[in-house]
């Protein structure tokens, strides 16, 4: 366990030194809310305090980037040439992938720490299960989407830029066609078939569902909760299985 | 050991492969009688790697790198902080230790790279191509502490394709060539199986031409000639002290001025040359 916790934290110490990238995650989220999301919520008016629903939403989207982030730090990793190094130290697989897994785990709560914190507190009256369970909701669709781009990461190892491209396509796609702004409900037509293939959706609306939203603007949370962990299971199996055989087939760049 | 051949014959590739880094397409390979595929974790115990380009630390220092590296393979605690002051102080890191990886020059991030396995003293040591990069002051500080190293009781892989450091380095060398191990013995047996074991340079004023070079092909105690420049001759022959007065016999009679005969030992370029038909320096096309 020690090895893990040592490649994690030398991980880790590349974020804080200095911790500018989640100082801006922290303003970014401020910067929103404070005016995008506070102009906004003077404009919808099917939702009765939609300043928290935006809140929530903008949470997800962060989890989403992070976790995604997570993925793809990964495959910039090997081609980098610090997997190599990575991969030469005396660690079995496992550990390794188990640390890239928790080290993204960790910079996600780093991350969303502070904007959850001022979520929550804008929501208030909330008692610690309903916040435990929305917290693990926002760790299980991270798994799923840092899994999801771990799993895709083989299409890197032919190409980076077709990578790129495709991941950024994807995440735009998924970002847009789902929940995290408005409910399903008051999506137009065109929009709901793809929101339903979306994880945010699953995810945006059990967390909102454990922070005592309406649940008639959500979904089932029966069905987000099996599609979340479908995802996570799936994905994460996936993108080790894929990990194992193709990565000790990549040279550095 | 050191492997010796140009960009691309396979070198870094077979040391990845050792490290267990990359997977052998077929065949099989062992480092200290362990297999790599079946037993990746006991030799990545006992191995350790500085790799070509130390990259991908961009936001830690050369100290912490070191200490991670030592903690990880397994250091003592007791030694781990006097062995990574003494080898940083040794390569001239100490100056640089609070500065951050992305901001040190190419050789000293070559010397950190260099540093992680001198801390380690793995049994098993690989360095690929230790020293590019570094000033001919620091190749030599290097190549004593690799030297050191294997009298320590260290095996030490070393992949190169500098002349100078392979002769300073090794005790036995490979010859890679496309991927294909072309010979391996010492260095003193790799010499001496070059047939003509002198070597006479010569240099001519104006262009060498073909009949020329055919000429001093079918001199008596001609092993074999190789034009290397357009006025310049490379002869490996038998006796060059009974040689070179018939060459240059040759050169007055075809009215040649000769500006410059040279006689040498062959060097491991020339052993390169010997079995694999091409220079060292130059580049494999595939």
């Amino acid at each position: 366990m020690s090895s893990i916790l040592r490649l994690i934290w030398f991980d880790l110490k590349q974020e804080l030194n200095p911790p500018v990238w989640i100082i801006m995650e922290w303003v970014t989220f401020g910067l929103q809310l404070g005016i995008f999301g506070a102009l906004i919520s003077q404009l919808v008016t099917g939702i009765s305090d939609y300043l928290q629903f935006y809140a929530v939403g903008f949470v997800v989207m962060m989890t989403f980037e992070i976790a995604s982030h997570t993925g793809r730090h990964f495959v910039e990793h090997a081609h980098e040439g610090r997997l190599p190094y990575l991969l030469s130290l005396p660690i079995p697989r496992w550990k390794l992938f188990l640390s890239v897994a928790l080290q993204g785990a960790t910079e996600l709560a780093l991350l969303i720490t502070v904007p959850l914190l001022v979520t929550l507190a804008l929501i208030g009256n909330l008692t610690a299960v309903s916040v435990t369970a929305a917290v693990a909701t926002l760790f299980w669709l991270g798994f799923g989407v840092a899994g999801l781009m771990l799993a895709l990461s083989f299409i890197a190892f032919r190409s980076t830029d077709l990578y790129t491209a495709i991941v950024t396509g994807l995440s735009t796609i998924i970002i847009r066609f789902s929940t995290v702004l408005y409910p399903l409900i008051f999506l137009p037509r065109a929009y709901v078939g793809p929101a339903l293939f979306s994880p945010l959706t699953y995810g945006s609306d059990l967390v909102r569902l454990f922070l005592g939203f309406d649940p008639s603007l959500l979904l089932d949370p029966g069905t987000a909760a099996v599609v979340l962990t479908a995802l996570a299971v799936s994905t994460l199996g996936l993108g080790v299985l894929l990990l194992q055989r193709l990565v000790e087939g990549v040279k550095s760049a | 050991m050191v492997l010796l051949g140009p960009n691309g014959s396979g070198k870094t590739t077979l040391l990845l492969i050792l490290a267990t880094v990359l997977k052998p397409s077929s065949g099989s390979a062992r480092v200290m009688g362990l297999d790599v595929v079946a037993q990746p974790t006991r030799v990545r115990q006992i191995l350790g790697t500085a790799f070509q380009e130390a990259r991908g630390f961009w936001r830690h220092k050369p100290a912490e790198i070191l200490r991670f590296h030592a903690t990880i393979c397994g250091v003592p605690k007791d030694k781990r902080e006097t062995r990574i002051e003494q080898v940083m102080k040794d390569l001239e890191l100490w100056d640089a230790r609070n500065k951050l990886f992305m901001h040190l020059s190419g050789g000293q991030t070559k010397r950190v790279e260099v540093a992680k396995l001198l801390v380690q003293r793995p049994s098993f040591a690989i360095f690929d191509e230790p020293t590019s990069q570094v000033d001919l002051r620091g190749k030599r500080t290097i190549w004593e502490h690799i030297r050191q190293l294997t009298e320590e009781g260290s095996t030490v892989l070393v992949a190169t394709n500098e002349v100078r450091e392979a002769e300073y380095l090794a005790d036995r060398i490979t010859v890679l060539d496309l991927g294909q191990n072309v010979v391996c013995d010492t260095v003193k047996r790799l010499k001496d199986s070059i047939s003509g074991g002198d070597i006479v340079e010569l240099e001519v004023d104006g262009p060498l031409d073909k009949d020329m070079v055919d000429q001093v092909g079918r001199l008596e105690g001609t092993v074999r000639v190789a034009a290397v420049g357009e006025n310049q001759l490379r002869a490996y022959v038998s006796m060059a002290e009974a040689w070179v007065p018939k060459m240059t016999s040759l050169c007055y009679e075809n009215n040649t001025k000769l500006v410059s005969v040279r006689v040498t030992e062959p060097s491991l370029d020339d052993v390169f040359l010997h079995f694999t038909g091409k220079a060292l320096g130059a580049v494999t096309s595939s």
